[in-house]
């Protein structure tokens, strides 16, 4: 008896970090590396810009990341089961060209247009979802193919051109204004809190997480792994969807080739936002910071007229470094 | 004597040993699991290095090898010193390694699996497939094994595997070769050969070390037995010096008897079961019933079909024909969301693999099989949730830091309590316990069969999946043997007393004909269970 009460004390509790220790605040900056380097980032170009801390561009900022955003989200929960979606660019390019074709057919009523890009990025996210839960392909080869089918499907229903002649209204989905704010800055702002608490307060979340941590666990919790990777598919491309109604909105013009390589930025930014490609780690949150820095970071370099090649490079570099860090981090911690 | 050659007999007695760990500490986010540990490896002797799960036998491996580096302490090779935690230069200086996980190549032949890193060039820096074949059949016959070389090494049987991966440790001219749970994984016949081979390598003067914590094998082969508990060295000396109960009272620490709890009596009633359930790899269909309150065993060899059963029953794995009924309600197959309901519950072998989300929180975990149970039209519910699983995990007395705590910084006992105990936030009829304390430190071992008879005894029906043999013996009220994929025998309570029942499953699992068996004498190497008996 006496041996078993030695053998449970051998156990020593892990010691929380002392507080306000170096080990306590180096932690808290690999934790938190993002936002500093974030937070440096805004400080470099406040100092260099007086433009750069406006309101107007401010907006500027969050107009060109709302496309974006809406196909980031739904990257992270495709990711965070451990999958990717490669298709988006396409489907919203697809979207594009048959939300102005619905535009121009029923030109009384706009919001069917938003119905047929949104019906357009359901049908896409299904065969994906399908094709990867069902017939098991694996994600990356099955939206490979979805990636060059929804472009092929967008060139044939425009006939190769883009969709031209859209009645005026059709350009006020993106462009009209609410209290400041237009549809998709307003829609990307919805989407990011709406789904930051449904990640974290409903079972579905639950279920992404557990699915991208652990399949075999979350089959044996009795968890039905093959619907709920089916349902983050159908939700990457339904948000693609309304993505390319609105870009084809913004511009006023259905081409077939809006939105083409979106995916690679969607996918850097939940990279960036600290998410695994194993799946099971990353949020929300993180992928709403990754796309603020790229965002941030084009509008910055333009603003100090950084030729665009060299904006590519800094931006290569980022991503790598970002997740650089995160490996580093995490092999820190487990030690 | 002379002066001279009294100094020789100094330096011969000075020679260095082949492999010397010298006071290794080693300690996991604060859990130590080498507390100074000390090793000497003369060549050719075989060394047993012994201790329950958890001991730190494979940790102190992996130092030894530099695929780990240790806390504090040096490991020495010939006298010098080895880099730390460098795999490279360990392997330089002529330590080979086959771990318990074999690294083996699937998808390609013997041959490549052997020459891997060093392939043989011929003409033109090309690669001679023709003459590593040839030197490859070479090699394998002088272990006394025929297989083609240039057979797929997935096609190969797991024992079959792990001589090909000693021929590839040892044919670059290793001196030291360590050997992690060596028998773990393999069949009966396949130990005698991996015997044959270790005796062989012995004889050509390699300094051996396998870890083990079967008495059988260190009896076989071991020339010294070192045994670790509890990251302590607890035993180091020659083979012959030690009697059976001195290592199994060495790695266990204390009386066997008070490891296990009391059994208490089952009831009558009926809570599990079972009738014609067919799913492979059963040769014929499974029957079985168990009573609440009761523990039914699963014995048998790796690879006997018992992960398959439970994995049945749960729905898991898909059944093609039988009937499942839980309380009296028939159970739809196939499916864990109805088993669950139905109010099966399963702690899976491989916790790591199949059992948690290691990635995500204590209270994630905890609610996972019970997702409706704590949500409200899927949103989920907040403290009573908490405090339903706060609850729970301190009936099993968790060590945390609290609910947050991610799965994968708790140690293997606490995670498995975390494991077993997420399903008790709800009621649960039948629980299913694969191997319920693999990989789990001796302290909380004693914890876990604790709370296994005190669920039984409120009256859950019990189904346990375990190798380790005492488990079996001390925890069942009946065991069921099996081999490949079926039930081939039932032994009661009665017979699991018998002094000689561990010799008897053992033939039982392994098909030998247990007429010519020796009644009524203990068998040596059936010790501890045996022990517990008398």
């Amino acid at each position: 008896m006496t041996d078993t009460r030695t053998a449970a004390q051998t156990f020593v509790p892990e010691s929380e970090v002392k507080r306000f220790s170096p080990t306590w605040f180096g932690d808290l900056a690999i934790r938190y590396a993002m936002v500093i380097v974030m937070v440096l980032i805004i400080a470099f170009f406040l100092y260099r810009s007086a433009r750069f801390g406006t309101v107007d561009n401010l907006q500027t900022i969050l107009v060109a990341a709302a496309p974006f955003a809406l196909i980031a989200l739904g990257q992270t929960l495709v990711i965070l089961t451990g999958g990717i979606d490669l298709s988006v660019g396409s489907v919203i390019a697809a979207a594009a060209v048959f939300g102005s074709l619905t535009a121009k057919a029923f030109p009384d009523q706009i919001w069917l247009a938003i119905v047929a890009g949104v019906v357009v990025g359901f049908i896409a996210g299904a065969i994906n979802g399908f094709v990867v839960s069902v017939i098991k392909v694996p994600p990356f080869i099955a939206t490979l193919g979805m990636l060059t089918l929804a472009s092929g499907v967008a060139y044939v229903a425009g006939n190769g051109a883009p969709i031209t002649g859209l009645p005026a209204d059709f350009s006020r989905i993106a462009n009209a204004q609410f209290g400041g704010l237009t549809l998709p800055v307003i829609l990307m702002i919805v989407g990011i809190l709406g789904l930051a608490i449904v990640m974290r307060r409903t079972t579905w979340g639950m279920r992404v997480y557990a699915i991208g941590g652990n399949p075999v666990a979350a089959g044996i919790a009795g968890i039905n792994v093959g619907r709920t990777i089916f349902s983050v598919y159908a939700i990457s491309g339904m948000l693609a969807g309304i993505s390319g109604v609105m870009l084809a909105s913004r511009v006023t013009l259905g081409a077939p080739n809006l939105g083409v390589g979106y995916e690679l930025d969607a996918i850097a930014a939940v990279v960036i936002g600290g998410a695994s490609l194993l799946g099971g780690r990353g949020s929300i949150w993180g992928t709403a910071l990754g796309l603020l820095l790229i965002q941030t970071l084009n509008n910055g370099l333009d603003i100090l007229t950084v030729p665009a090649y060299w904006q590519k490079v800094i931006k290569g570099v980022l991503i790598v470094a970002a997740v650089a860090v995160d490996v580093w981090a995490t092999r820190r911690r487990s030690r | 004597m002379t002066d001279l050659g009294h100094t020789g007999n100094i330096a011969l007695d000075e020679q260095p040993d082949m492999l010397a760990c010298v006071d290794i500490r080693k300690a996991f986010g604060g859990v130590p699991v080498l507390k100074g540990v000390g090793l000497h490896l003369v060549p050719g002797t075989v060394t047993a290095l012994a201790g329950e799960n958890g001991a730190g036998k494979s940790t102190l491996m992996k130092i030894a090898s530099g695929q780990m580096k240790a806390d504090a302490g040096r490991v020495l090779v010939r006298g010098e010193e080895l880099t730390a935690g460098s795999a490279r230069d360990a392997h330089q200086r002529g330590i080979a390694i086959v771990p318990q996980e074999l690294a083996s190549i699937l998808d390609t032949t013997v041959y490549e699996n052997i020459f891997v890193g060093r392939e043989l060039r011929g003409r033109f820096g090309l690669v001679d497939r023709r003459r590593m074949a040839r030197e490859a059949r070479e090699m394998l016959a002088e272990f006394g094994v025929d297989i083609d070389p240039k057979a797929r090494m997935g096609s190969l049987p797991v024992g079959l595997r792990q001589i090909v991966e000693i021929v590839k440790a040892t044919s670059t001219g290793a001196r030291v070769l360590l050997l992690d749970e060596p028998t773990s994984a393999i069949a009966e016949r396949e130990v005698a050969r991996l015997i044959e081979s270790m005796r062989m390598l012995r004889d050509r003067g390699v300094a051996i070390l396998f870890t083990t914590h079967k008495m059988e094998e260190i009896r076989a082969i071991a020339d010294r037995v070192v045994v670790l508990r509890d990251g302590g060295l607890v035993a180091d000396e020659p083979l012959s010096e030690l009697s059976d109960d001195d290592i199994v009272t060495a790695m266990i620490g204390r009386e066997l008897e008070d490891l296990f709890p009391d059994l208490r009596p089952a009831s009558d009633d009926i809570a599990l079961s079972v009738r014609g359930l067919e799913y492979t790899p059963a040769p014929q269909p499974v029957d079985l019933q168990v009573r609440r309150g009761e523990i039914v065993g699963l014995a048998g060899l790796v690879g006997a079909g018992r992960t398959e059963l439970i994995e049945a029953l749960f729905g898991v794995r898909s059944s093609t024909a039988g009937e499942i009924t839980v309380g009296g309600s028939r159970v739809r197959r196939g499916r864990p969301a109805d088993a669950i309901t139905a109010g099966m519950a399963l702690v899976p072998e491989d916790r790591k693999g199949a059992g948690a989300v290691l990635s995500m929180d204590i209270l994630a975990n905890a609610t996972l099989p019970r997702m409706g149970q704590f949500s409200v039209a899927g949103w989920l519910k907040g403290r009573s949730r908490v405090d339903a699983v706060s609850e729970v995990m301190s009936s099993v007395r968790l060590r945390s830091r609290g609910l947050g705590q991610l799965m994968e910084t708790l140690s293997g006992g606490n995670q498995q309590k975390v494991v077993l105990a997420r399903w008790l936030t709800g009621e649960v009829k039948v629980l299913l316990l694969d191997e319920p304390t693999r990989g789990v430190d001796i302290g909380a071992r004693s914890e876990i069969y604790r709370i296994i008879t005190d669920l039984a005894a409120s009256g859950m029906a019990v189904v346990m999946a375990s190798s380790d043999m005492p488990e079996i013996l001390a925890l069942s009220h009946r065991a069921l043997v099996l081999k490949d994929g079926g039930v081939v025998a039932e032994l009661d309570r009665a017979s699991l007393q018998q002094p000689d029942v561990q010799d008897r499953i053992f033939r039982l699992a392994s098909g030998l004909d247990i007429s010519d068996m020796p009644s009524s004498t203990t068998p040596s190497g059936t010790a501890p269970s045996a022990k517990d008996d008398q």
